[in-house]
């Protein structure tokens, strides 16, 4: 318990010192609980994912970082390893490849690298998963982009 | 990383930031301790409950650890540097919940760095071969034995070794009955030194000789190790309630009784009781 609050607090003054460092990432600590964070992720340039931002909901656990944190999408995402309903993200870092040297921010990362590189032969998403396995990244590029622009941007007008 | 700079200047709390933190807790490490195959820097109870965890999710028993920055196969953690030593802490053994090097372990390698013949005017080894006594079987060799080579080599695993000079006494003891009847007691004696000592020598090269007096004068002693210890200790003026009480938690955890063997104190040790 201590352990982690000590680390989180590093991590939360490492997040203020670098606040330009990563334009991509806005991670965001709740002001009364410093085990809830939030994320604001942009969309990598080149997807479906781009333009939009992305909100995701960090829980961490009281033995983080030896367990990793729970992550989720907020905002509805159309992506193979993203749950369409709940937002629970299929990625093993967050799983049994946790590493306690991953931080809140390289998370961030590797979810935004997870978007470009979408992996669909472990989905939560079948429909998505389905469309990239059965080759159509047409279809699968227009559904994405569909979502991005009615969850993730700002409305228009 | 490119924005440091900039920030350093701002800020004056990060000047006193450690570069290089443990990557685990993200603080100055503490206890500083390496993997051995990669070499990365952690806090020694944050790698060692890394380990933990590790083991913890795994049915068999966990040889290596994954180190946590670059993913090498790690076998121990070297830790406690002190200029001249170190110490190891092997992967196989993070996740029992005492680290088998205890204290007694301790006492024991600490010997080794004292002068010799420290007891030996309290055992008589040369007696030992007079009077025959390496005929009977000492129950206690083993257990002795373990440990005594758990300490030399820093690790918890020796049971080859142990059954390999085992073996070296026992066939001793069998060629000794048949052929050697009119050898002197002497001869014996460098016949078993020597015997003892080649096998002995792969695993605890320099320090071969003086295990080899050392166990003579085990045997000599016809203690247990819980009295041999308290002998031993009392010579050295070492602290001994604390550790004899170790030793005896140490034997009934390697399911030797202890049994109370002191009336059987011969002649020599007399003087110590």
């Amino acid at each position: 318990m201590q352990a982690s609050r000590a680390r989180l607090f590093k991590e939360y003054k490492e997040v203020q010192r670098e606040k330009s460092a990563d334009p991509d990432i806005q991670l965001v600590c709740d002001d009364s609980n410093i085990f809830k964070w939030t994320a604001l992720i942009k969309g990598p340039s080149e997807t479906p994912f781009e333009g939009g931002v992305f909100q995701l909901a960090f829980a961490v656990p009281e033995q983080y970082p030896l367990q990793p944190p729970q992550v989720r999408f907020l905002t509805k995402i159309f992506h193979p390893n993203v749950h369409f309903k709940t937002g629970e993200i299929c990625l093993d870092i967050l799983k049994n490849a946790w590493s306690p040297a991953w931080t809140l921010q390289s998370v961030c990362r590797a979810i935004i690298a997870l978007m470009a590189h979408p992996e669909p032969d472990s989905p939560l998403n079948c429909d998505s998963g389905n469309l990239l396995r059965s080759g159509d990244i047409r279809g699968y590029q227009s559904m994405a982009k569909m979502y991005t622009r009615l969850a993730a941007m700002p409305k228009k007008g | 990383m490119e924005s440091n700079d900039n920030s350093k200047i701002g800020s004056s709390s990060s000047s006193t930031e450690d570069p290089n933190p443990c990557p685990i807790c993200l603080a100055p490490v503490v206890q500083v301790s390496y993997l051995d195959k990669c070499f990365h820097k952690f806090c020694y109870n944050c790698i060692v409950r890394w380990t933990k965890v590790v083991a913890s999710k795994q049915s068999s028993l966990l040889s290596s650890v994954k180190c946590p920055l670059c993913k090498t196969e790690n076998f121990s953690i070297i830790h406690g540097w002190d200029g001249s030593n170190f110490q190891r802490h092997y992967i196989s053994q993070v996740f029992g919940d005492n680290f088998f090097f205890s204290k007694v372990h301790r006492y024991r390698l600490q010997c080794y760095y004292t002068e010799p013949g420290i007891v030996s005017d309290i055992f008589n080894v040369l007696r030992y071969w007079k009077s025959r006594k390496y005929l009977q079987s000492n129950q206690w060799l083993q257990s002795w034995l373990r440990r005594e080579i758990q300490a030399l080599m820093q690790e918890e695993d020796v049971e080859v070794v142990v059954h390999h000079i085992l073996g070296v006494v026992d066939s001793f003891l069998k060629r000794n009955d048949q052929h050697r009847q009119r050898e002197t007691p002497e001869t014996k004696q460098e016949e078993f030194k020597a015997l003892i000592t080649d096998a002995a020598r792969p695993f605890l090269m320099a320090r071969t000789e003086r295990f080899v007096n050392e166990m003579q004068l085990f045997l000599a002693s016809g203690l247990n190790i819980e009295a041999y210890d308290a002998v031993y200790m009392q010579r050295l003026g070492w602290n001994t309630p604390q550790v004899s009480h170790e030793s005896a938690e140490m034997e009934s955890s390697v399911q030797t009784p202890v049994v109370p063997y002191l009336h059987i104190f011969d002649e020599d040790s007399d003087e110590i009781d």
